[in-house]
């Protein structure tokens, strides 16, 4: 019992101290000390032969005596401002404790201080310049005032957030330090995940008390981000505050940047760009295009309002591996002006060319670099080379058909017959002469058509193919398929239903791109992402971090975050510390006047 | 052993058999005085006889001068070979043989009772041992303690009369209580006990802390045309006291008490006071011719009273 009595007593004298029970402190410690001086200081009793010898001169013992009182009453004047000093350090600190910690969100009365993380958002909207330095610098400024307005009872700990968490301190009730961990915050271009963030501030405030989190931040999350508020151990809300930045929308960024090699021409790429704008209006903007250190290509695009853009430069000269996009034009976020893409590699492929000779076909191959192997074999080994159809990424069957249809395989047939024909019909038909191709029946967004110009090809006669369901006519004259494409698993067989030969196809440019693409569309990975522009070496940015709409009020779990508790102990001087200095100072010239006999 | 070392040995013997000398005067203090007067003799051998010869016209033997006879004068002191060959009738006069008459004043006031070791103790050392040098040359001798309770022993001759003073000097006790009675105070009431009766020499033993000033003691007594010696005592920590801080000193005499915070400064304001005072003494010894000694209470008695012989102006 005497224990708990004595940790009570410890914990109320740890505790801040009330101003009322500062101010009759006051009243009784001043009357005490001024009981004290006025009954004097009990000296040394020293008998001394012969006084006289000590006293000197009447007059100078006199004036020595008006000396001494008025020395005595400085000496009570500064004991007297030495208590006050520590009185008002001890009160201020109750004030702040008061004012601060003396009720909750629910109105309840609180003693004791509070268990509070900083999450400061670093992520890439939070570069944003539509505050004064950088919507960062806000909320850093924001983050010394929330610190600034915590009581001495309180404990803080900073931490940053983007894609992960960071934490900048430990639990502190020094403002100084926690200023100087929230300087230490930098920008980050990564987006930011807030439920990772209030995760780590849950579990760090856990068996804490009075647990808060305060999130500072421009709100840029997902509905998903915001689905869910942090809970503590018991599965009850924690008391999550929310302090906004960011003043207006006014960026439009690039959202992603892709380029890859053309087989046929690897000095040039493929460039697929998306661009949106978040303004409010109608936007201009100027795209450029870099590589090797020089522009190659100049955009100019106008955009509506939220107005995302897909942009395709087919063929562009990039000698370098890397390509550059930038935005002209000054908005509110830098970070997403400009993106930079690897070029990725043109891999080795390995072709098998089964057939007679063909300058046509060869010169074709032969264009396709020297990333490509080809190899050769007579129409005689037709059957063997679908046999090793495996070991190549692409066949090519040049005026002969093995006598089986492939089951697996990539294939790309010219003028298939006979029985092993994959599009044999059921009946054998002859074929038609002087196909027209008809321009509406061309799928240009297929990869084998992509770029390819086939109109006005004229073709001596084409054969009869016939489609199985799942088979798609990229190309046909009527009813009559032209380039045909089929597609199973494990299986991909491209056809022309003419002898190319029989046709001006390869005195076009369109001829070595249909190889290529092939090539491409046969090699392609199934797994990748079919859109052309944002395979390899693409750079893709979250488009959240690009809006850059501030976000005044944020909801977690459906609920309304409310603001930090206003600093009142900013409505007036913190006294607290400087008086504490003062009695030290105080304390310092006592010593030193006593000792110097300047008082007393 | 020498007559006067038997007699004191004798008297110390009569002293410590019947334990009448106190803690004051032990057998070593006793050896050292007999030592210390046969040193002293042997010091001013040839210049003193013990004896002094007193200017009053009287019985002795050698003749000092002539006056007019007026009747009534002894007819057997009348010179006859001047009045058959001038018929002038003139008496002889002979100077008289007479004995010096010393007085040794002690200041007991409660003043000399301080320091460490106390002033008083080197007083009655010294004020003992000058009557025992006295005495030892057959001279009169009386110790008086001013501003004391007791009064001291009636003048004496011979080395007999050391145990009483002595006795009275070991039972000596400052006068507690009593106001403050000035050093020339004191002086003035002996001088009037002591009367004119006859000149003398007067050693004056005292810390001269005086609020009349050093020198009023010593003007009273060549007034009263004796000769006078002053040994002057101060304590060690009179000299360089080591008092610090905030005090309240105490008057040891008149009990007044003072607040004073004793600074570096203060002090060096007290050590020139005191400075002065003593030179005031000895500016006014040097003026008036009278041997005056300074000395401080933790000297040994006996290199002091020795050092005083050999100044010399003492009782030769």
């Amino acid at each position: 019992m005497k224990l708990q009595g004595l940790a009570k007593v410890i914990e109320g004298a740890s505790g801040a101290l009330p101003a009322a029970t500062g101010a009759v402190i006051g009243v009784v410690g001043a009357a005490a000390i001024t009981a004290l001086y006025l009954l004097r200081l009990r000296r040394r009793r020293v008998v001394v032969a012969f006084a006289p010898l000590w006293l000197g001169a009447p007059g100078a013992e006199r004036a020595a005596r008006r000396t001494r009182r008025v020395r005595h009453w400085l000496s009570l004047a500064l004991a007297l401002g030495l208590f006050a000093a520590m009185l008002v350090g001890a009160v201020d600190v109750g004030l702040e404790t008061g004012e601060r910690g003396a009720i909750d969100q629910s109105g309840r009365s609180l003693r004791g201080g509070r268990s509070l993380v900083l999450l400061i958002d670093r992520s890439a909207s939070m570069s944003a310049t539509d505050e004064a330095g950088s919507r960062l610098a806000a909320g850093r400024q924001r983050g010394n005032e929330i610190v600034g307005s915590l009581t001495g009872a309180d404990r803080a700990l900073v931490a940053s957030f983007a894609a992960d968490v960071t934490a900048e301190s430990g639990f502190e009730s020094d403002p100084r330090r926690l200023a100087r961990a929230i300087a230490g915050v930098g920008p980050s271009d990564e987006p930011g995940d807030l439920q990772r963030a209030l995760a780590f501030a849950a579990a760090i405030l856990r068996g804490r008390p009075r647990p808060t989190i305060v999130l500072v931040s421009d709100g840029g999350f997902t509905d998903d981000a915001r689905r869910l508020a942090p809970v503590d151990a018991d599965g009850r809300a924690l008391d999550v505050r929310y302090a906004p930045v960011g003043r207006r929308a006014d960026n439009i960024g690039i959202l992603s940047l892709a380029a890859r090699r053309i087989p046929a021409d690897p000095g040039a790429v493929e460039t697929a760009l998306v661009v949106q704008s978040f303004r409010p209006a109608p936007s201009t903007v100027g795209v450029e295009i870099s590589g090797g250190g020089l522009i190659v290509e100049k955009v100019t695009l106008t955009l509506a309002p939220g107005e995302r853009r897909r942009l395709t430069l087919p063929n562009l000269f990039a000698p370098d591996t890397r390509i550059e996009a930038r935005l002209t034009g000054v908005d509110d976020l830098a970070v997403d002006d400009d993106a930079r893409a690897t070029i990725p590699a043109l891999p080795h492929r390995r072709i098998l060319r089964v057939g007679g000779p063909d300058l046509y076909l060869d010169g074709a191959l032969l264009g396709l670099g020297r990333t490509v192997h080809v190899e050769r074999l007579p129409a005689a080994d037709a059957d063997r080379a679908a046999a090793r159809a495996r070991d190549f990424d692409l066949v090519v069957f040049d005026g002969v058909t093995p006598s089986v249809p492939p089951k697996e395989g990539r294939f790309l047939y010219f003028d298939p017959q006979g029985v092993g024909n994959p599009f044999a019909a059921a009946r054998e038909a002859r074929p038609v002469r002087d196909p027209v191709l008809d321009p509406a029946s061309l799928h240009g967004d297929h990869p084998l058509l992509r770029q390819l110009d086939l109109t006005d090809v004229n073709i001596a006669e084409a054969r009869r193919l016939a489609l199985a369901p799942g088979d798609v006519a990229l190309a046909a004259s009527f009813d009559l398929p032209l380039i045909v494409a089929r597609e199973r698993p494990g299986l991909r067989i491209a056809a022309l239903a003419f002898d190319p030969r029989r046709s001006d196809l390869p005195m076009r440019p369109a001829f070595p791109l249909l190889v290529a693409n092939a090539l491409a569309w046969a090699a392609r990975d199934d797994a990748a992402d079919a859109t052309p522009g944002v395979d390899g070496g693409a750079t893709v940015r979250d488009p959240r971090e690009s809006d850059t709409k501030p976000v005044p009020t944020l909801a977690l779990g459906g609920r309304t975050l409310t603001p930090p508790d206003p600093a009142p102990r900013h409505s007036r001087p913190r006294f607290g510390s400087w008086a504490l200095m003062l009695a030290a100072a105080l304390l310092l010239f006592d010593w030193l006047s006593y000792h110097r006999r300047w008082t007393t | 052993m020498t007559p006067a070392g038997d007699n004191a040995a004798r008297a110390d013997g009569a002293a410590r058999a019947d334990g009448r000398i106190g803690s004051r005067f032990d057998d070593r203090f006793l050896r050292k005085l007999e030592s210390l007067a046969l040193t002293i003799r042997r010091t001013t051998a040839g210049r003193s006889h013990g004896m002094r010869r007193s200017r009053r016209v009287g019985a002795g033997l050698e003749f000092a001068d002539h006056r007019d006879y007026v009747p009534g004068d002894d007819l057997r002191h009348l010179d006859w070979n001047l009045y058959g060959r001038l018929e002038r009738r003139a008496l002889r006069l002979y100077e008289e043989d007479e004995d010096l008459s010393i007085d040794v004043l002690v200041d007991a006031s409660l003043s000399m009772a301080m320091g460490q070791p106390p002033k008083l103790d080197l007083a009655f050392q010294i004020a003992a041992a000058l009557a025992y040098v006295g005495l030892s040359n057959l001279d009169r001798v009386a110790v008086t303690a001013l501003d004391a309770e007791a009064a001291g022993p009636p003048p004496g001759r011979g080395k007999a009369r050391i145990l009483p003073i002595l006795r009275y000097l070991d039972a000596l006790r400052p006068r507690e209580g009593s106001p403050r009675t000035s050093l020339a105070a004191a002086v003035r009431e002996f001088l009037s006990r002591r009367g004119g009766r006859r000149r003398g020499l007067v050693a004056l033993v005292s810390d001269f802390y005086d609020p009349a000033g050093p020198r009023a003691a010593l003007e009273l007594i060549g007034r009263n045309r004796l000769e006078a010696i002053a040994v002057q005592i101060s304590a060690p920590d009179e000299l360089a006291p080591q008092l610090r801080g905030d005090l309240q000193l105490c008057d040891a005499e008149t009990g007044e008490t003072r607040e004073l915070t004793i600074s570096p400064r203060a002090l060096a304001d007290y050590t020139q006071r005191h400075a002065a005072l003593l030179r005031e003494l000895g500016g006014y010894c040097r003026e008036r011719a009278i041997p005056c000694f300074t000395l401080s209470s933790d000297q040994p008695f006996d290199a002091v009273v020795l050092r005083m012989f050999r100044a010399g102006g003492l009782l030769g």
